[in-house]
């Protein structure tokens, strides 16, 4: 097992994800499903910030009631995306939609962790055009991903 | 004229063509698709996972499915619109792809999964609003809900396969 794994290291053939046709789409359905607990849960609490839904609860207790589900979310995500992305590494590095999927995802991850949450927690209460303007920043920064993940597949060329 | 026929005709409408042979009909549809799934998906997940005491047990049920709804829908209908036009644009590799099919039975069974629950046990959603775990014919519902959408999911994904 291990030695087969050492060698699906070097040699992409013997990857499972390569050896079975129907290994990458049953990956890529988990890759969404992970999507949309993350994704959607994060809409939720953008929507709450823009005060679209469960205004009786406040900010801060939806960000955290969230919290547990962003992480496992995150935790499909990153299990699942560098499995996809064994199955042939060079294509996708090279790839433009897949550095910029990458890049977007740096800055919305990292907008979420300090300008979401921020906005979410802080205890002196931020204007509502504040915690509206962080929502959409948020939201435009997630279908930015969304669009490169997408646009992964219209640059299969190898170069 | 066979059902076979009529699906070879319709793929070779003016707008079946437009849709397949166009470059940015696909990437258009496919991004909405995939938006709405982040959207209406993540609800609904949330929305089952609350019902079944995981997700956001100090919200009572009611408000999470009840101010969902609008969001709900929304997603919905730009799913199902962008799907739709997505089966137009390939008429003749949906008719012959299993999972097609497979997933146009699951939309029929979540459709009657939700109306089961609207019409039963949500509507004295008052007596159990507040239960941190709603019960037991709730969760059944929830656990059958989230398994048809997470099937169709996969299913949906693998019309592009076979």
């Amino acid at each position: 097992m291990i030695i087969e794994l050492t060698q699906a290291g070097s040699d992409l053939s013997l990857n499972p994800i390569n050896r079975w046709v129907w290994v990458f789409p049953v990956v890529e359905s988990i890759h969404i499903c992970g999507f949309a607990l993350l994704v959607g849960s994060i809409a939720i609490l953008d929507l709450r910030l823009s005060d679209l839904v469960l205004t009786r609860q406040s900010t801060a207790q939806l960000a955290n009631l969230l919290a547990p589900w962003i992480y496992l979310g995150l935790a499909a995500q990153f299990i699942t995306g560098p499995y996809l992305f064994s199955s042939s590494p060079h294509d996708y590095l090279h790839n433009p939609s897949f550095r910029m999927k990458m890049m977007f995802l740096a800055a919305a991850l990292l907008f979420h962790f300090t300008a979401v949450r921020g906005a979410a927690r802080t205890p002196q209460p931020l204007a509502p055009a504040w915690r509206r303007f962080v929502a959409f920043v948020s939201m435009g920064l997630w279908v930015c991903v969304i669009l490169g993940g997408l646009g992964i597949g219209f640059w299969s060329v190898n170069d | 004229m066979s059902f076979h026929d009529a699906v070879q005709w319709l793929a070779e409408t003016q707008v079946s063509t437009a849709l397949r042979e166009d470059p940015y009909p696909y990437p258009v549809l496919g991004t909405i698709h995939v938006l709405s799934i982040a959207l209406f998906g993540g609800m609904i997940a949330m929305g089952n996972l609350r019902v079944l005491g995981y997700a956001m047990r100090d919200v009572p049920v009611s408000q999470v499915i009840d101010q969902f709804r609008p969001w709900k829908w929304t997603g919905f209908a730009m799913l199902a619109a962008s799907g739709l036009l997505l089966t137009l644009s390939e008429p003749l590799d949906c008719y012959e792809s299993i999972f097609f099919w497979i997933s146009l039975v699951l939309l029929v069974l979540v459709g009657i999964n939700a109306w089961i629950f609207h019409a039963g046990i949500y509507r004295r959603v008052a007596d159990w609003d507040t239960a941190q775990i709603a019960p037991a014919p709730a969760r059944r519902w929830a656990w059958i809900s989230l398994t048809l959408w997470i099937a169709l999911v996969f299913a949906g994904r693998l019309i592009a396969f076979a």
